[in-house]
């Protein structure tokens, strides 16, 4: 079955170590891309379609085209600080699949010529943590890493870095501060990492779900693995299901199949007599979607012409039991919490934009503060260092323009009720 | 509301209000003659230096700090010094990035962490519930750090918990008497409801897994 | 690296034609050369390069989609800019929004109000109402963050320049910012207070009125002062600052930005020390000793006894200058003392003669380098000096250099330094070898035997070999800076001629960008030299008819009664020159000691028999020279305190008393005299040095300086080090702190330091020494008490204590070598 291959094998017991995944035909794909010349790999890379699992899509055998020549210290990073909410893909495949992961970071880094690199694992994930520190320790023991990778007289090393909780880690050159051994601000660009990344080194940046992919696109070259999915859109998915469904989890599907089978189909609706009131297609930083867009393809361009974006590829489904104002709140406390404070926009925006919601649930605010919390969102969108302010202001601002009577609605209820508890009047 | 233990006082987080102590010297670079440093703290903090290339070991903060904390149960003063006296970096560089991130504790804390998410998914599972529950259950416990967390990245077993690392999930509100028994004992927690023994949601998965591995 | 040479291209700024350097960062470029202010608040190019955090600089350019930081953009040629369109207006609006929605408004109450950055871009750009209604946040302010500063968090906008002045360029890393986004704060770890030598700059830097100046706290408002320019000679880095002055008081220092000078940065000696001004412990009037106290007397008394004893003492009269005394005060000292006196005993300098020729040499102005070669040169060599004690300000430009443009930086010093850890080389050499090291550099330098030399300097041979191939290797532009104690002492000549050894060897003679850059002992040392305040140079480094003896032959000559009288100006010899017991006889033994002061220090309390109310650096007027030449003009900010009368006038009324009748009526008269007088002043006046100075060095007339002896030297074998023995070698230091000044500025009075005794963990050991306890330092039956410092970074077998401080100074002390024991 050409749909699944990040996920082939994935329940079997032992995989995570090195001789399971071997017998699995693991590393094979490595000793045949060391066969091949680097900037061929490259090409492969490209013509594979792949885009980049991490949340923004982009094309990943471009950002390693972007690394310059030469003979400088370069340096291939993973992104596992997976904390977008709604997403624990990346989690299922280190735990389970380990290898898979650090056979795609030795073509990553042999593609681009980097000698060192780092796996930034957020630090929550301990038990994943571990595992990845084992299989290290055997892909060193076996001869994948280390001076002499796989007989190839290439060098690499890979060393396990774990964070200590911080959402803005996930964010590339916030990792990479956080990787230095610093608070995880985001960094001004340019220059991207390609130029100037980790330790000032040109550096490829990329997310587990997009290496773990590289051995598939090795293995079944360019051309058949863009053939799976839709156009721009190539190869297979994991998508994290989660919310008001009956069979939350990670699935692995072609791009383009339609949100309605994922969520309906695969993971079985909301409970027995709820329906599906809306939805985050990527995240909780991608602005919600109602049950008229269920029909849309799952892919990068049909999700974007809906008037949202496919993420890190986590639907988050609310049932028409949830109040829109409590999900709108939890999430604007997040981004509030998780804000670096490095930006004003983002800093103040977050805090402010709580704090209005905070209003709104207690029914101290009126309708008018709807539109300025409307307003606060777009001057936050487009004007924040970084995308972390974007990431609340677009769900917020989605929330508040497809369900505002409810929010008008719960202003009133909820400043009703506030009245009667102030004049002592009972229920 | 997600509850976060670090801000549990509102925006008044310690460290606003407070002048500094004229009484104290600067905290300038600590020197290795007046800061002892215990040995083990030091062979952890100088193995995680040699990871990085040379003139980079600063970027060895977060692990030395995870081992300050392993040794001392929390981030003490003390134990900063330390860190930063092997690091060769002010104490100062330290407590910025300990503070930066949630995992770092910079008060004392139990030594016990359980962290329940309360993020999106889980709280549209019952996660506030939860956490409330557990809260009352374990009650002023001094061995136990439980705080509400923000999405930990295990919606699929929502709502769930985090007890010293180990993830588990769905918790029910039932469970919670033993969860908060075995939490204070020591015991391993809900050992049914742990995320590693769980297997793919993905029926296709299953499909391509032969029987006979 | 030396400066990058930029090519000037042409963009389009709001619809109008802007020639500018390329690359040059678009919010620098409008203003400077379009006229067009884009607002910033965390942008400050003195910091460093742009971080992009407080987004209020947000411009439109044209071919990009989102709207761009103008503090990170580098000006392209025909990119096309807009500032103004409603677009850009409306992200302006917006950012000032979310900055004020935590910001208090209480400007009636805050100190920056008038002054405060956020006022004026809330006015310029903000749209005058918020939309913010809930409760602000509310904390305990103002706190203490040092005894200098204070902090008012609620008004911070976390524009993070102090946290970056502490990491990137004072690079002391104590205030940080702790926790994450709103609740971000700037904090000290664990409540230490933020005390380092240029703290106070982060007040200046603060574009709001989060971090005021304790001592300036509520003394005025920006309509209730003025500011007036001058001079800072605290110490020989002479930074420009500015006086803000109310009701003929100094209130305020504030630096005033001189690339060639200081880089707009201060210490804070130089920034607090302005208390010591208006301190009720100053002399303000003239005092004579009456029955061994001194009394107050009228001017005409004290003028006329200090005539006559002078007049008495014809022949028999020494004179000592101080490094804050100005070129003008030098230049009618040395009048005074040769012209009307008949004596040439005279010196500015406290570590012994040094032959005219290699005074000239050494200050020849093809061999000069300037401040800011520290910053783009190759490598810097620091030679003797501890720029963060003795120059302050250069401290900061070499870390610049290092930090922003590859500077090479070596240190070769016998105390550790607090540049080392910025440097790719730390050479340790033993207290006072000086010579010795010099000498195996040059043998280094030349291929020849380096042990030797090495050896007798307590140097390892292969770190001097090592220093001289990264020299060579680093470049051609190569920088010296070397300290006045290097030449001084009896190996002082030696130590002169390896420096210029060292020079000529690698070519730095003629070179633009590389050279020599000497920091005297005193603040205007350079000066001094050059107007003839030396027992063996008239002014301009000319011999004189007779050569005179020096400080140390002075002080040998005044206890033995050869001479009888000194003048001490703007000197006290027990805190300033080494060897306090001969200078104790010497001036107990002296019958007329006429002294300018501004404090009563031990040797003017107990010896002085007139004593002249000296000027505070803010009423002072004349001119002084920069290390590098420059020659700086300083303009009186207020009245003189008290009775205070200017020292020039009091040196020529003297003058005329003992029979000089030319009739000097105002100092810029006797700046004229004087730089008539200097060949290699020739057409400088107070105009062409103007307010930012010039350097006589660079200008054609400065050729006319006698070109001093030619290097390359034959140096002697150096005598070898004395054998410990158990004993262990006395270095000394003068750190930042140890100035009168300090100990009489109530905000500054908590660094004015007491003896440390410095040493190392080994000899700590060895001596029963504990870390944190008194020690007794002996040596010849004399022996002076301090706290032990136990630092793992000083070299075995030296101690090393503090000079210039008022008890327990390391100058009661001879050495070489001493005993040291607990207490």
């Amino acid at each position: 079955m050409t749909d699944i291959l990040l996920f082939r094998d994935i329940d079997e017991p032992g995989l995570a170590t090195i001789d399971v995944y071997e017998r699995r035909g693991g590393y094979q794909a490595l000793r045949t891309a060391l066969k091949t010349d680097p900037a061929e790999l490259i090409e492969t890379l490209k013509g594979s379609g792949l885009r980049g699992r991490g949340g923004a899509g982009f094309p990943m055998g471009l950002k390693a085209s972007f690394i310059p020549q030469g003979d400088m210290q370069k340096y291939v990073v993973v992104n596992a600080d997976e904390s977008e909410p709604g997403t624990f893909k990346d989690r299922e495949l280190m735990q389970k699949n380990p290898h898979q992961l650090i056979e795609g970071v030795i073509i990553a880094a042999y593609a681009v010529g980097a000698t060192k690199s780092f796996i930034y694992i957020r630090g929550e994930y301990e038990e994943q943590a571990d595992i990845l520190d084992a299989a290290v320790q055997e892909a060193y023991a076996k001869g994948y890493l280390g001076e002499n990778v796989a007989g190839s007289g290439v060098e690499l090393s890979l060393h396990v870095q774990r964070g200590a909780g911080a959402y803005i880690c996930g964010e590339e050159t916030g990792l990479l501060d956080s990787l230095e051994g610093r608070r995880g601000n985001p960094r001004l660009k340019p220059p991207f990492p390609a130029n100037a990344g980790l330790f000032q080194g040109p550096t490829l940046i990329n997310n587990v779900e997009t290496l773990s992919a590289l051995p598939h696109i090795v293995e079944l070259g360019a051309e058949t693995y863009s053939a799976i999915g839709v156009a721009n859109s190539s190869g297979t998915k994991l998508i994290s299901i989660s919310g008001n469904v009956q069979r939350p989890g990670n699935y692995e599907i072609e791009l383009g199949m339609s949100s309605r089978d994922i969520i309906y189909g695969l993971a079985g609706g909301p409970p027995e007599g709820r329906e599906v009131k809306f939805w985050f297609p990527g995240g909780s930083s991608s602005p919600v979607l109602t049950a008229d867009d269920l029909d849309v393809g799952y892919d990068f361009d049909s999700i974007a012409k809906a008037g949202s974006m496919l993420g890190s590829g986590a639907i988050i489904v609310v049932d028409d039991s949830q109040s829109v104002v409590d999900v709108c709140l939890k999430l604007a406390h997040f981004y509030a919490h998780e804000s670096c404070g490095k930006c004003t926009p983002c800093r103040e925006g977050t805090n402010w934009t709580e704090k209005m919601l905070g209003r709104v649930k207690d029914g101290t605010a009126t309708p008018m503060d709807l539109d300025i919390m409307a307003s606060v969102q777009q001057r936050i969108i487009g004007n924040c260092l970084c995308v972390l302010g974007d990431a609340m202001a677009m769900p917020v601002s989605s929330m508040i323009a497809k369900f505002r009577g409810e929010f008008e609605a719960h202003i009133e209820a909820a400043r009703a009720a506030a009245d009667r508890a102030a004049v002592g009047v009972a229920g | 509301m997600s509850d976060v233990q670090r801000f549990e006082h509102g925006s008044r987080v310690p460290g606003w209000d407070d002048a500094a102590d004229l009484t104290k010297d600067p905290a300038v670079i600590p020197d290795p003659q007046t800061t002892p440093v215990p040995a083990e703290l030091r062979t952890q903090i100088e193995a995680e230096m040699a990871r990085y290339p040379a003139g980079r070991e600063r970027a060895a903060t977060i692990p030395a700090l995870w081992a300050v904390q392993r040794h001392y149960g929390w981030c003490t003063p003390e134990g900063i010094v330390q860190a930063a006296c092997v690091l060769e970096m002010t104490p100062a560089e330290l407590i910025a990035v300990a503070t930066f991130y949630d995992m770092f504790e910079t008060r004392p804390v139990g030594r016990n962490t359980v962290y329940v998410c309360t993020n999106i998914s889980c709280s549209l599972c019952g996660a506030d519930e939860l956490l409330a529950a557990l809260r009352d259950e374990i009650g002023e416990d001094p061995d136990v750090n439980l705080r509400g967390f923000e999405c930990l990245g295990a919606c699929d077993i929502a709502p769930m918990a985090s007890v010293n690392g180990a993830y588990i999930g769905p918790i029910s509100l039932d469970e919670v008497p033993e969860l908060a028994r075995q939490i204070r004992e020591g015991a391993e927690p809900l050992p049914a409801k742990r995320l590693v023994l769980r297997p793919s949601a993905d029926p296709k998965v299953s499909a391509s897994t032969p029987e006979d591995a | 690296m030396p400066r990058p040479v930029a090519q000037m291209v042409t963009f389009t700024l709001n619809g109008q034609e802007v020639t500018a350097p390329e690359n040059a960062i678009l919010a620098d470029a409008a203003l400077e050369h379009g006229n067009v202010e884009i607002p910033v608040f965390c942008y400050e190019p003195k910091i460093g390069g742009p971080v992009g955090a407080c987004r209020m600089c947000l411009v439109e350019i044209e071919g990009i989609p989102k709207l761009q930081a103008g503090c990170s953009v580098p000006v392209k040629d025909g990119m096309v800019v807009h500032t103004d369109t409603p677009r850009v207006r409306e992200a302006q609006e917006a950012v000032l929004e979310f900055i004020l929605v935590n910001h208090p408004l209480d400007c009636p109450v805050c100190d920056k109000g008038g002054e405060c950055p956020l006022q004026d871009k809330s006015f310029g750009w903000g749209d005058g109402i918020s939309r913010f209604v809930e409760p602000k946040r509310h904390f305990e302010k103002p706190l203490a963050l040092s005894p200098l500063i204070a902090i008012d968090r609620e008004r911070c906008i976390l524009c993070y320049r102090c946290v970056r002045f502490s990491q990137e360029v004072s690079e002391d890393h104590q205030l940080v910012l702790q926790e994450r986004g709103a609740h971000a704060f700037v904090a000290t770890f664990d409540g230490h207070p933020y005390v380092a030598p240029f703290s106070g700059n982060i007040i200046e830097l603060c574009p709001v009125g989060a971090l005021t100046s304790q001592p300036y706290r509520f003394r005025a408002r920006p309509w209730d002062i003025e500011q007036s320019g001058s001079i800072c000679t605290l110490c020989p880095a002479q930074c420009n600052v500015s006086f803000t002055v109310r009701d003929d008081r100094v209130l305020r220092v504030l630096q005033r930005d001189h690339e060639g000078v200081d880089d707009g940065w201060l210490c804070d000696k130089g920034r607090f020390a302005y208390q010591a001004i208006h301190v009720d412990e100053r002399i303000t009037q003239p005092l004579l000793r009456d029955g061994g106290e001194l009394r107050p007397v009228t001017w005409e008394l004290a003028l006329e006894t200090a005539a006559a004893a002078l007049g008495r003492g014809r022949g028999r009269t020494a004179a000592l200058a101080g490094g804050a005394a100005t070129n003008e005060e030098g230049w009618l000292l040395q009048g005074l003392l040769r012209d009307s006196l008949d004596s040439a005993d005279i010196d500015s300098r406290a570590g012994g003669t040094l032959p005219l020729d290699l005074h000239q040499a050494l200050g020849a102005p093809a061999l000069q380098a300037s401040v800011p070669d520290l910053e783009f040169a190759h490598a810097v060599l620091v030679l003797g000096t501890e720029p963060v004690d003795d120059a302050p300000v250069l401290d900061l430009r070499l870390r610049k250099g290092v930090r922003r443009h590859g500077l090479q930086l070596f240190t070769a010093t016998s105390r550790p330094s607090a540049l080392d850890e910025r440097a790719v080389l730390a050479v340790r050499y033993a207290p006072g070898a000086e010579a010795a090291f010099v000498a195996a550099l040059d043998a280094a330098l030349t291929g020849a035997d380096v042990a030797g030399p090495a050896a007798a300097a307590g140097a390892d041979a292969d770190a001097v070999r090592a220093l001289a191939d990264g020299l060579r290797a680093a470049g051609e532009d190569i920088v010296v800076l070397w300290g006045e104690r290097v030449c001084s002492g009896a190996a002082g000549a030696d130590a002169a001629r390896g420096l210029l050894n060292v020079a000529a060897r690698l070519g730095l003679e003629g070179r633009d960008g590389a050279g020599l850059l000497g920091v005297p002992d005193g603040a205007n040392g350079r000066g001094l030299r050059e107007v003839g305040v030396l027992p063996n140079a008239a002014p301009g480094l000319a011999a004189p008819d007779t050569d005179g003896r020096d400080a140390a032959g002075i002080a040998a000559a005044l206890a033995a009664g050869e001479l009888t009288g000194v003048y001490l100006l703007r000197t006290d010899p027990l805190v300033d020159l080494a060897d306090t017991p001969l200078w104790e006889r010497a001036l107990e033994k002296a019958t007329t000691v006429i002294a300018h002061a501004s404090f009563l220090t031990p040797g003017i309390a107990e010896h002085a028999t007139v004593v002249f109310p000296a000027e505070s650096h803010a009423e002072k007027e004349g001119t002084v020279v920069h290390p590098d030449g420059r020659l700086q003009r300083l303009r009186p900010a207020i009245g003189r305190q008290g009775e205070t009368r200017p020292e020039w006038q009091v040196l020529a009324e003297l003058r005329r008393a003992l029979g000089n009748d030319e009739r000097l009526l105002t100092c810029s008269m006797v700046t004229a005299r004087m730089l008539e007088s200097i060949p290699f002043y020739a057409g400088l006046t107070l105009d062409t040095i103007g307010a930012d100075g010039t350097r006589w060095t660079e200008r054609p007339q400065g050729a006319a300086a006698p070109a001093g002896a030619a290097a390359p030297f034959d140096l002697p074998a150096p005598a070898p080090a004395a054998s410990p023995n158990g004993r262990l070698r006395l270095g000394t230091f003068r750190s930042i702190w140890a100035s009168p000044e300090v100990g009489a500025s109530p905000a500054l009075k908590f660094l004015h330091p007491r003896q440390r005794v410095e040493l190392a963990p080994g000899d700590a050991e060895r001596l029963g020494v504990r870390h944190g306890s008194p020690v007794t330092v002996a040596c010849d039956g004399r022996s002076v008490t301090g706290i032990a410092h136990v630092r793992a970074s000083a070299p075995e077998g030296s101690v090393f204590l503090e000079t210039a401080i008022a008890a327990d100074s390391a100058a009661e002390l001879d050495g070489p070598l001493v005993e040291v024991r607990p207490a």
